[in-house]
């Protein structure tokens, strides 16, 4: 049976980040990095939108082969096609996550990271010593890897930790539904996204337009099936695309969940450690994971190798990470996913007038903090909303 | 262990099925399984809650008598 030091499952930003800070931080630990699909970041299932700021932590884009688009303005569409343009600077960029999880996962093998693709984990059970082992095929083979530490970063199935005897079921709430197209021959600002709410178009969530290309982006939406009329998410999304871009050919075709929820209780346990997607650490009301998985990634790599070398692999030793996270992002998150669920009361009409009076402020002015505080005075009801927000 | 048998169960229509894993973690007896070319739901584990069918973006799950 071969040992590792660190196994990580999922070669996604959370484990390709993961295994090279724990390769980084302990060049004399094995690290291996495991990926069920047979191309590291094939299939997509993005909408590969990511934030200036937090991109840049990892990676420099400026010129990037994985970045598709920057992207400069935000553009929310109320449910009656009010359209709403808000300037920042810097907003972002519009990744190919194809290259990018690649080039992460290349930046891992180049520090001494082990990746086998094409490989799963099926399985893991504890043995007489306290290590894990972790039950892998590949192709007709199977194999059995003794990890002192293993790093669940296997997405939004998020069974690895389950496996440990953690707790990373979703409730369907707050699982949003997501199908996506690269549609091609449209018209929109390249420089731009477009997010529009509303209950007929995406209940629960939004439908999105993120540039690739002039003419080229990623049309999908996330809606929570529990307020369907019934459709599911790709009969949305088809009724959308007819509406809007009627002449666009698809391209590409993606489906997948994004689960809207708060971190799961406990990120930790005897020698495992859960990272990303499979954490639940999605930002709740934006929908993005990807800056957020490679934060978890890189504080669990780097707590599995000092837990390693301290020789201690405890959950108590291995709460820190848990501990870092909540203080770096998690707390943030149980403030935004209050917001999600008062933004879910408010109705079409609210979000049509709320339009209306925010365009009323100059454009160069109209920042999403002027928005938010325009809103508060115009629409009372909002309080509530900032209040459970601030507190 | 299962005492009552539930007169429905889900399953899963392959040719309609992305692989996506959206349904794993709304499954609460983890009775839903991916693997690289395949997904099946556990018709053993099943309790047949139906948390699992509207969720499906593309509508591959649905409920059939528990023959």
């Amino acid at each position: 049976m071969p040992d590792v030091d660190v196994l990580v499952v999922g070669a996604g930003p959370a484990g390709a980040v993961a295994a090279l800070e724990a390769k980084r931080s302990a060049p004399q630990l094995d690290v291996l990095l495991l990926e069920r699909d047979r191309a590291v970041g094939a299939p997509v299932r993005c909408a590969e939108g990511v934030g200036n700021a937090g991109l840049r932590e990892f990676a420099d884009p400026d010129g990037a082969p994985w970045v598709a688009r920057k992207i400069t303005r935000v553009i929310f569409v109320a449910p009656d096609d009010t359209e709403v343009k808000v300037a920042e600077r810097d907003v972002g960029w519009i990744l190919d996550r194809t290259r990018f999880d690649a080039y992460l996962a290349a930046d891992a093998g180049a520090a001494g990271v082990e990746l086998l693709v094409g490989t799963e984990a099926s399985g893991m059970r504890h043995d007489a010593d306290g290590r894990w082992e972790v039950a892998v095929r590949s192709g007709g083979s199977a194999d059995t890897y003794r990890a002192k530490v293993v790093i669940a970063a296997d997405g939004v199935e998020a069974m690895v930790g389950r496996w440990a005897g953690l707790d990373s079921r979703v409730p369907a709430r707050d699982m949003e539904s997501c199908v996506q197209y690269v549609v091609q021959g449209i018209d929109f600002d390249p420089d731009a996204i477009y997010l529009q709410f509303g209950d007929q178009i995406a209940p629960g969530g939004y439908a999105w337009v993120f540039p690739k290309a002039p003419g080229i982006a990623n049309v999908g939406l996330g809606m929570v099936a529990l307020k369907s009329d019934g459709r599911n998410a790709r009969q949305y999304l088809d009724d959308w695309i007819a509406r809007r871009y009627p002449r666009g050919a698809r391209t590409g075709y993606t489906v997948g969940g994004v689960i809207a929820h708060t971190t799961i209780k406990k990120t930790y346990t005897n020698g495992v450690l859960v990272a990303g997607d499979a954490a639940h650490m999605i930002n709740p009301l934006s929908g993005g994971g990807i800056v957020n998985a490679m934060k978890a990634g890189r504080l669990a790599g780097r707590t599995a190798a000092a837990a390693i070398r301290e020789g201690d692999t405890s959950a108590r030793r291995l709460a820190a990470y848990h501990q870092a996270w909540m203080d770096l992002l998690g707390e943030d998150h149980l403030k935004y996913y209050r917001i999600k669920q008062a933004l879910e009361e408010l109705d079409d009409d609210f979000f049509n007038g709320l339009a209306r009076t925010v365009n009323k402020i100059p454009r160069e002015k109209r920042s999403l903090g002027r928005i938010f505080a325009h809103a508060l005075v115009k629409h009372p009801q909002l309080i509530p909303v900032a209040a459970r927000y601030f507190v | 262990m299962r005492h009552v048998r539930p007169a429905e169960i889900a399953i899963v229509d392959l040719n309609v099925c992305d692989r996506c894993g959206l349904c794993l973690p709304l499954c609460p007896p983890a009775a839903i399984h991916l693997a690289l070319t395949e997904l099946e739901v556990d018709r053993d584990t099943c309790t047949g809650c139906r948390k699992c069918i509207a969720p499906c973006p593309v509508g591959a799950l649905s409920m059939v008598p528990n023959a």
